[in-house]
């Protein structure tokens, strides 16, 4: 019993500062491997912690300081760039919060964030959290509206989309077609407006894609290149015979 | 049928289910030739009945003999433990402390992002493509190979056109293209922009489950 006792005492007092400071470790590790110099691992690191002691994931922030860097930006950049970053997940995670989502996954702060940065607004952000009908639709329900907004629909009439999408029971496999629809109708020379109001009306995956809901490869769309982007899918756990199931 | 050796690479993707098109004639005839085959070949195996079924329950059944070691005995029979109530609610602490670290602990070794769609099951073939004349290497770098401009070069093909076809997971990817390992170029084909934070732009594709349309 005593040793037991002693045991328990020990991993309570070790735990929490032992956790936290092998994920810094792991940060270092993962950024040095990538060559960052010691000073700008130094302050990402910092920005990092931060992060994750307000709850944000900061596994996004190493990402986006490793894409700088990447890009071989400069270190100043890539810190003020980060923090940035960090700032936006900050609004990200609140605006999901206003909106009842009081601790969201990694995956819905990361979206919402995106959304802010392309031009969504905090409110529409909460529109989107409100229509989800379930929690695994919300993280690609705010990603669709981002990218619809970047596709140039503007961001009231991309939420717009999405919402509709979601209070008709679309799942997520057909939200996350969206934005291809939408761009198959963008090659086809309809405008933003247009686009938005077929959307909007149910013209999603199966009304406009070729194949329909369950299909695959069809009729190449006006300008499409030679072999169809992405319409080979591959099933886990196997390969797909080459003339189709 | 022809050895498979005598086959180029572009029959081997073809076999290997990757998208049509890129075959010369005479391979895609080879190629059609040798699935038929595989096909029928696979149509005339027999079907195991019920009773392979109950032959490998009744072999799963069987237990193994008792060969357990003193200290593997301690572990496992049933004895009654004594504890004092007091204990409880510091158990129960140490569990929450447990529970509370295990979902927070942020994973920062991990290549790629936590996956956007929570629902994502298939990864989709995603072609490539960038027409770069001038350029000695093309390759392309995002959020799906941790920015690595390396890993995913481009091939040339004719008319100074590069491409690569990349399974992707379905969700949201940003990517570049990187010219001569140096110059990163957004895709002109990709379905959206965004700005990168820093002071580039960033090609966005949604990858859903029937692939990705670009232009």
């Amino acid at each position: 019993m005593r040793t037991i006792r002693g045991l328990l005492m020990a991993a309570l007092c070790a735990a929490t500062p032992a956790g936290l400071a092998a994920q810094q470790a792991e940060v270092r590790t993962r950024l040095e491997a990538r060559g960052l110099p010691a000073d700008l691992v130094q302050s990402v690191t910092e920005v990092a912690a931060a992060a994750d002691a307000q709850g944000l994931p900061a596994v996004a922030i190493v990402d986006k300081a490793i894409e700088g860097w990447a890009k071989r930006v400069p270190a100043p950049r890539v810190v003020a760039a980060v923090r940035q970053y960090a700032a936006r997940l900050g609004e990200g995670r609140d605006a999901v919060g206003a909106a009842g989502l009081a601790r969201p996954p990694e995956a819905v702060v990361i979206a919402a964030a995106e959304a802010l940065g392309r031009g969504i607004g905090a409110e529409q952000v909460g529109q989107i959290v409100r229509a989800a009908g379930e929690p695994a639709a919300l993280a690609p329900g705010l990603v669709v509206a981002a990218a619809l907004a970047a596709q140039g629909l503007g961001g009231e009439r991309a939420v717009g989309v999405v919402v509709e999408a979601m209070r008709a029971g679309r799942p997520v496999d057909e939200l996350l077609d969206l934005p291809s629809v939408a761009r198959e109708m963008q090659l086809r020379g309809m405008n933003a407006a247009e686009i938005g109001r077929r959307m909007m009306r149910g013209g999603g995956p199966g009304a406009t894609r070729p194949g329909g809901a369950a299909g695959g490869a069809g009729p190449r769309p006006p300008g499409m290149p030679g072999g169809l982007p992405g319409q080979g899918t591959k099933q886990p756990g196997g390969r797909r015979p080459p003339g189709g199931a | 049928m022809r050895p498979h050796d005598e086959f180029g690479p572009d029959a081997h993707r073809y076999l290997d289910g990757e998208p049509h098109g890129e075959l010369r004639p005479d391979d895609q005839v080879r190629a059609d030739r040798l699935a038929a085959a595989l096909r029928a070949y696979c149509a005339r195996l027999p079907v195991p009945g019920a009773e392979v079924d109950d032959a490998v329950m009744a072999a799963v059944r069987v237990r193994s003999p008792e060969r357990r070691a003193p200290g593997w005995r301690w572990l496992v029979e049933p004895r009654v433990v004594r504890i004092r109530p007091v204990w409880v609610p510091v158990l129960a602490a140490a569990a929450a402390v447990v529970f509370w670290l295990g979902p927070r602990a942020w994973t920062p070794g991990a290549p790629e992002r936590p996956p956007i769609a929570a629902a994502a099951r298939d990864t989709v073939y995603v072609r490539f493509e960038l027409v770069a004349a001038g350029a000695r290497t093309v390759a392309v770098a995002g959020s799906f190979n941790d920015w690595r401009p390396e890993a995913l070069p481009l091939a040339r093909r004719e008319g100074g056109a590069w491409s690569i076809t990349v399974p992707l997971p379905i969700g949201e990817h940003e990517y570049q293209f990187v010219l001569d390992g140096e110059r990163w170029v957004p895709d002109p084909t990709a379905q959206a922009h965004a700005d990168d934070g820093f002071g580039g732009t960033n090609s966005v594709i949604v990858v859903g489950p029937k692939g990705v349309v670009r232009s």
